[in-house]
């Protein structure tokens, strides 16, 4: 009998998954193999099947890694090459991220660590690399700020409880003065580390493991646990997904969105979600990473000249002042634009279905990180249905399949006004019994209800 | 949509059966009390009315006519907004936006009519709610509930008279006066549906729900009627019964008092040949409720007939109609073949059968199902998703049976059930010819027996074959 296969390469317009097998790869794994093998530019990584999430946690945790060392060595030498980097090294070190991906998105549950294979020796080659060593620094902390969370256990248990980690950053952002952690300077990031490192130990007993290999295996087992965290299964009670199916995890190499003003990192969808439109839409942000996108800190930018636009004018922002400050992807970085756009074309057009997509731009190159079909109001799944099958994209067979009987529930009642309503205040609260929209004079009894309706009470 | 709308909240402690008029005629319910299955937000779903229920912590006094939200209070006639689809209670109005039936959501209909086998009909008691499920696409009603156009105004007092009269000749005295306002609900009804088959349920509740249980309310009837509050009092206590869903309801009602469904037949045929003079198309099929066995439903059956016959007669006039039985009790379902040598059509009352054949009370299931499901006893609320498993079966034997004695018996489901996509998908796999369920339901179903169809392509073709 040949050897079981656990751990799946991808890279370099090559891959040995593809998008139909979700149940092994997961949903992210197996679309990050499949937009190698149409051609969309993927960091390469590998991915290691559902099985040994189940076999990890029917034999543990020792059984689980003798069955894939070997492969994940391989596999990491197999990235090192196509990245022309290598794990652990001073000079042109290789980072990567370790995410979990089960066969139902189930989003936010489960654990990540992103900037792995930092240590002394990577962060020196990272700074001397892009000649940004703020850079270097502040992706050194966020990592072991990460990695302190996640697999060492450094989360506090309760919510009243303090995290030792951002008790430092407070600190040290009252030493300076500043309010903001994008406002310290590299030396107090490195200061930090030190702080980190000093507080796992206090706390764990352990230092904090500086060799990649070590890191790795950690991480993985990690994202492997929070298949069995509490959320997650409560997650999957809910939405009826099976303990059995376990979750893959994909290991990529890292690219930064946060190198420069030529990097970036944003979201985008080949149509409207709220509105279904044939429109192009997504939002970016310049010298960032993908959390800054969601954490609402900065205002992130249009990608389209058209959405950018759109934007402005329900904003209140001036023509003059949205080119010059937030200006879009189109204007600010024409070429990178061109090949999103491309890129979003080719993948609707292999999916057949919109597609909500994660990108980042390193130093002038564009990276897909992510590809799925996209989350969509009962609006935008009835108009994209019907355009697709105008398109001849999908059949009529194909159309009527792809809406949610249950989600035409929201075209059948009134609704309100989406701007009157953010106006309105909230005075009570009770379940939501029967859906739609309702505003009126109050009455309370159901013949006063009767005859005011009639009479045709204003 | 062509319907003006008219704007009230209509807000109460909980609701009863007695609001319903009023519920209709409010844009939306707020309840201080009860929970997603309570009176106020089952009937507001089945209206597509928006409804947040249970509000705990607002204070309501019917007396001062005040609302108490959030240390505001609200008097009757100042405005406040509810979003059904969270739960949230608004100060003053909000602009709302109708839904949009053309474009897109037109098409897409259009589209699943032509891809579907099973026809959607809709359950409705009056003649908007017909009118509003036509404008959905309903082909038709599956079940209009006649005992729902008795709530409300002075048809409930005609009603109670009827209910509450000491002997057969104070019954057909009421009910003499109960016909003209049912004929004129039904040619309400047909001219909404004119060109499609309405199928109408006669009378199945159990007589209790419609007397009344306060004294205000008995001593207006002690009144009306000329007896002391006493024989009223003891007139009501006698029709109280320890389990009233398995109690003198339904058929049994018909059977024993044939007067009643003397009068409602008569009130069908007549609302029919009155549209017909005006060249109304009215196709009234006529339903047994709570059929159980052969003989139950025969003699319904020729009670029907007869006075249809007698109805014809007087008019010179004939109109086609028909005759069948919900299958709502387990032991209908057994002996289908037999029922249908009676009936000419079956619709499956799920809703019972299912209370039936798991032998879950629906009124008191809301203490044990949620931990059912949580504890993973069942997978579903069997009254939201119908159990294929069980109650599917006696279904499938139902239709098998049925058709083997009257192979072209006209076969449909109108229980909860009709609209939910998973249990329609059953119904076009057993070979239903239509399901029905609430007004706004429709675009739902219609949807569904397309996917049904193009789910189920080759067995469907094998079945026909």
């Amino acid at each position: 009998m040949s050897k079981a296969k656990y751990v799946y390469l991808f890279g370099d317009r090559k891959a040995e998954g593809n998008a139909k097998m979700k149940n092994l790869l997961g949903g992210k794994g197996a679309n990050l193999a499949e937009m190698n093998l149409i051609g969309v530019p993927v960091p390469p990584g590998f991915t290691i099947t559902t099985e040994i999430c189940t076999i990890y946690n029917e034999k543990g945790r020792d059984n689980a890694i003798s069955l894939i060392k070997e492969d994940v060595t391989n596999a990491i030498a197999h990235v090192e090459n196509i990245m022309g980097m290598k794990f652990g090294d001073q000079k042109n070190p290789l980072l990567v991220s370790v995410r979990s991906g089960a066969r139902a998105s189930m989003p936010g549950m489960m654990d990540t660590v992103l900037n792995l294979g930092m240590n002394d020796n990577a962060v020196e080659g990272i700074a001397a690399k892009s000649g940004n060593p703020r850079f270097a620094w502040d992706s050194y902390r966020r990592f072991v700020q990460m990695y302190g969370d996640v697999v060492l256990g450094m989360k506090p248990e309760s919510r009243e409880a303090e995290d030792p980690f951002e008790i430092i950053i407070d600190k040290m952002k009252k030493k300076r003065g500043v309010t903001l952690d994008t406002e310290l300077p590299a030396e107090d990031l490195k200061e930090m580390v030190l702080q980190f490192k000093a507080a796992v130990k206090k706390q764990t007993g352990h230092d904090f493991p500086d060799d990649p290999w070590e890191q790795l295996w950690g991480a993985i087992m990690a994202v492997f646990d929070s298949w069995m965290n509490e959320r997650a299964i409560l997650y999957r009670k809910l939405n009826k997904i099976p303990d059995e199916w376990g979750t893959a995890v994909s290991v990529q190499a890292m690219v930064f969105g946060n190198m420069g003003e030529t990097s970036a990192t944003g979201v985008a969808f080949t149509r409207d979600a709220a509105t279904g439109e044939n429109m192009f839409i997504g939002e970016y942000l310049i010298n960032a990473q993908g959390e800054d996108v969601v954490a609402g800190i900065r205002t992130p930018q249009q990608i389209t000249i058209e959405g950018s636009k759109r934007w402005a004018k329900l904003a209140n922002v001036s023509e003059k002042e949205r080119a010059e400050k937030y200006p879009s992807l189109e204007e600010s970085m024409p070429e990178v634009y061109k090949d999103l756009f491309q890129t979003q074309e080719n993948l609707e057009k292999h999916y057949r279905d919109m597609q909500d997509m994660e990108f980042t731009i390193q130093d002038g190159k564009l990276w897909l990180l992510q590809t799925r079909n996209g989350k969509r109001t009962g609006a935008a799944m009835v108009k994209i249905a019907m355009d697709m099958l105008k398109e001849k994209l999908i059949t009529k067979e194909e159309a009527i399949m792809r809406v949610e009987p249950d989600k035409l529930d929201e075209l059948l009642h009134p609704v309100f006004d989406k701007e009157a309503v953010t106006r309105a205040k909230v005075v009570a609260k009770g379940l939501p019994a029967s859906p739609g929209a309702a505003t009126g004079q109050v009455v309370f009894h159901a013949d006063d209800a009767e005859k005011w309706a009639s009479e045709g009470k204003k | 949509m062509g319907f003006r709308r008219k704007k009230v909240v209509l807000v109460r402690i909980e609701t009863s059966p007695e609001d319903l008029k009023g519920m209709n005629s409010a844009e939306g319910i707020l309840t201080a009390r009860g929970g997603m299955t309570s009176h106020a937000a089952v009937v507001a779903r089945g209206m597509g009315k928006c409804c947040v229920s249970g509000a705990g912590s607002i204070k309501i006094s019917y007396k001062a006519k005040t609302l108490e939200m959030s240390g505001n209070k609200y008097k009757e006639g100042d405005f406040i907004s509810l979003n059904g689809s969270t739960g949230e209670v608004y100060d003053g109005m909000i602009k709302t936006v109708d839904p949009e039936m053309s474009g897109y959501f037109g098409k897409l209909m259009k589209l699943s009519d032509k891809k579907a086998r099973l026809a959607v009909r809709t359950n409705a008691d009056t003649p908007l709610d017909a009118r509003v499920a036509r404008e959905f696409g309903a082909k038709g009603i599956g079940l209009c509930r006649t005992e729902h156009m008795f709530f409300g105004g002075d048809k409930i007092i005609a009603m109670r008279e009827m209910i509450l009269a000491e002997d057969e000749e104070g019954r057909r005295k009421a009910l003499a006066g109960l016909l003209p306002i049912q004929r004129k609900d039904f040619e309400g009804i047909f001219e909404a549906m004119h060109g499609l088959p309405v199928t109408v349920r006669l009378l199945d509740p159990p007589l209790h729900e419609f007397v009344p249980h306060d004294e205000k309310g008995q001593k207006e009837m002690a009144k009306v009627m000329v007896v002391s509050l006493e024989t009223i009092k003891a007139q009501v206590e006698a029709l109280s019964e320890v389990n009233p869903m398995l109690g003198h309801r339904g058929c049994r009602l018909g059977n024993t008092y044939p007067e009643i469904t003397e009068m409602q037949s008569r009130a069908i045929i007549e609302a029919a040949l009155n549209l017909k003079a005006r060249k109304i198309d009215a196709r009234p099929e006529i339903m047994i409720p709570l059929t159980g066995t052969l003989a139950e439903m025969k003699m319904q059956e020729q009670i029907v007939r007869t006075t249809i016959e007698k109805v014809f007669e007087e008019r010179g006039q004939k109109i086609d109609f028909m005759v069948g039985t919900m299958i709502e009790v387990p032991r209908a379902a057994l002996t289908a073949d037999k029922i249908a040598q009676s009936a000419e059509f079956f619709s499956f009352g799920t809703n019972d059968l299912t209370q039936m054949t798991f032998g879950y009370s629906r009124d008191d299931a809301g203490k044990f199902l949620p931990i059912y499901i949580e504890k993973g006893i069942l997978k579903n609320d069997p009254f939201q998703v119908l159990d294929q498993e069980g109650v599917g079966q006696l279904v499938e034997m139902a239709v098998k049976k049925g058709r083997k004695t009257r192979k072209k018996i006209k076969l449909g489901i109108c229980g909860e059930h009709g609209g939910e996509p998973s249990s329609i998908e059953f119904c076009h796999r057993v070979g239903l010819h239509y399901v029905s369920c609430s007004p706004y339901r429709v675009p739902i179903a219609r949807l569904a027996t397309a996917q049904a169809n193009i789910m189920n392509k080759r067995s469907w073709k094998k079945m026909n074959k």
